[in-house]
């Protein structure tokens, strides 16, 4: 099953100009639990996917929210010349299809 | 006396729960009236608004332009100083103008005193400034009181000199200062958007965090709900926690929603620095008081000893020309990020004959990899690309003569297979060459240490 297909947020956005995160957020404990615990959401996938060395990549499961949080550097500092997407708001994208 | 002096005389009193309304989370792009006539109904006791942030980009920092129109700019400060003015409470308004340095603050003072003339209001104005003076920034660069974050390059004193502004972002203390100087508007350039709605209830004897973790949800209004949206939000504070109430009936704050609100735009969801501390959601607890209205309690907070404000500034790095196109031809699409490059090198054959190669000339392919970070491997090729030409080039004219050669020779660069010999791109309109005025990057996102987060932020008084 695709991520897409359980979670209820999958969103990015920056955190400070330098720093990308991502919240995926799941409407019942059951979907949280199953995709918290699979390593398809773990730093080496991640960093895979979006070609960002595992070590930089952070996980925060935050099961209060029934969310989990991935945070890592912007490839490019918000509103240099030559960025892509200045809020990174659309960097998501990669996330939506992970098989869980 | 004003409306500052007679709440904080008032709770000193009969001590009783604080109502803030979290009126707009963006001042300037509108107020829903009726919720913010709602909120007003419910007579908080502080109306708190955030205007800016750095989410925004480096152009509006470096040019000294907000964000917001000046028309919906001044409708919404209208709003919400005629409602605060008559329910005598106090107006509190962060990060003026978008970016809060001295040409942000300086618009939003010319129109509250337009309004206040045009409507005949008469109030006293505490202004703090955010712009944090050049002299005094070299010599804590020169003895390391500047440090790096987020894997920041070091500040050097170039940048310092070279930044159009430089902005602190203040905390609670100044709010303070301005709160117990009796006055009825508090008007702060950039500042943390927590320090708008904390200050007073810290000031009351509220526990800080407490305070700080409604500050962090209601500045955003009714974002932490269900729907989400720009609503105004109401927040009642007492010594054991807090309850959340959008003033949009359709909108509910449920613990979940609450709770998930700690993640937005945040790298840690359980703590957050502030210049005067740390404040601690290990241990927050959120729980529906009914199916619309969430309570809060548990956030902490920890005094600093070592407080820190963080710097933002912008400088110039040229000035930005725009050619925006299309195409539909497939093979085109296919081959376009390798004629892209060939197409550049033309350009620069052309327009540096007799001058240095002194901009730059990028190409965005929408379809493609436009927008993605990193665009997947073998994917389909779309059936029409937007391609968006960037030239920053030392002057308008430059940047212009760039993108506008640029335009003519993708239109009829000639590549291995091409059928549509009478032009590679469609234009939406002409001339599809735009001229974006000087473009920005932040050189300055670092950490200045001192030893008082407040000197840095003076209170001046005003009477209007």
């Amino acid at each position: 099953m695709k991520l897409s297909d359980i979670a209820q947020v999958i969103r990015s956005k920056n955190a400070g100009p330098r720093r990308l995160t991502l919240d995926i957020m799941f409407g019942s404990d059951t979907d949280y639990n199953r995709v918290a615990q699979s390593p398809a959401l773990g730093a080496e996938n991640i960093g895979r996917l979006y070609r960002v060395p595992a070590d930089q990549v952070t996980i925060i499961p935050y099961p209060v929210g029934r969310a989990i949080k991935i945070v890592m550097p912007r490839t490019i500092m918000a509103g240099d010349p030559g960025d892509y997407d200045v809020y990174g708001a659309q960097q998501h994208a990669p996330l939506l299809g992970i098989e869980i | 006396m004003s409306a500052s002096g007679r709440v904080i005389a008032e709770f000193r009193r009969s001590p009783r729960p604080i109502r803030l309304l979290g009126a707009s989370g963006q001042l300037g792009y509108g107020i829903p009236a009726a919720s913010f006539k709602g909120g007003i109904e419910r007579k908080p006791d502080l109306i708190g608004c955030d205007m800016g942030s750095i989410d925004i980009g480096p152009t509006y920092l470096g040019k000294g332009e907000m964000a917001t129109s000046p028309e919906s700019t001044r409708r919404d400060l209208r709003r919400v100083l005629t409602a605060a003015r008559a329910l005598d409470v106090p107006l509190v308004i962060g990060s003026a103008g978008s970016a809060g340095a001295g040409p942000h603050l300086d618009a939003t003072l010319a129109m509250i005193r337009d309004i206040a003339r045009t409507d005949g209001l008469r109030f006293r104005m505490a202004v703090m400034r955010a712009d944090i003076p050049r002299p005094a920034l070299l010599d804590a660069v020169r003895t390391g009181k500047v440090t790096s974050f987020d894997s920041m390059p070091a500040l050097t004193e170039a940048d310092v000199t070279d930044a159009a502004h430089i902005v602190g972002q203040m905390g609670m203390g100044p709010f303070r200062a301005a709160l117990e100087a009796d006055v009825d508007v508090v008007i702060a350039g950039r500042a943390c958007d927590t320090a708008i709605f904390a200050s007073l209830p810290a000031l009351l004897g509220f526990p800080v965090g407490l305070a700080m973790h409604m500050a962090k949800i209601i500045e955003c209004g009714s974002l932490c709900c269900v729907p989400g949206g720009r609503d105004p939000i109401l927040a009642e504070l007492d010594h054991d926690g807090f309850t959340l109430e959008s003033m949009n009936p359709e909108r509910r704050a449920t613990p979940t929603s609450v709770a998930a609100h700690s993640l937005y735009e945040q790298s840690d969801p359980f703590t957050m620095q502030e210049p005067d501390g740390t404040l601690d959601l290990t241990h927050a607890r959120y729980e529906a008081v009914d199916d619309r209205r969430a309570r809060v309690s548990g956030g902490t907070w920890r005094d600093t000893s070592a407080p820190t404000i963080k710097l933002e500034g912008a400088t110039k790095v040229g000035e930005r020309a725009v050619l925006l196109c299309g195409s539909a031809d497939p093979r085109f699409i296919e081959q376009c990020k390798s004629l892209l490059p060939k197409v550049a090198d033309l350009v620069q054959s052309l327009v540096c004959e007799d001058q240095p190669l002194d901009y730059t000339l990028r190409f965005r392919v929408y379809g493609i990899d436009g927008v993605r970070m990193v665009a997947p491997e073998n994917e389909a090729p779309p059936g029409e690309v937007f391609i968006m030409g960037e030239c920053i080039a030392p002057s308008r004219e430059r940047a212009s003569e760039v993108v506008r050669t640029c335009k003519q020779f993708l239109l009829h660069f000639g590549y291995p297979g091409r059928l549509s010999t009478a032009g590679n791109i469609a234009f939406p309109f002409t001339p599809p060459e735009v001229s974006l005025g000087p473009a920005y990057r932040f050189n300055v996102y670092h950490l200045l240490h001192v030893d008082d987060a407040d000197a840095l932020f003076p209170v001046e008084i005003e009477t209007v």
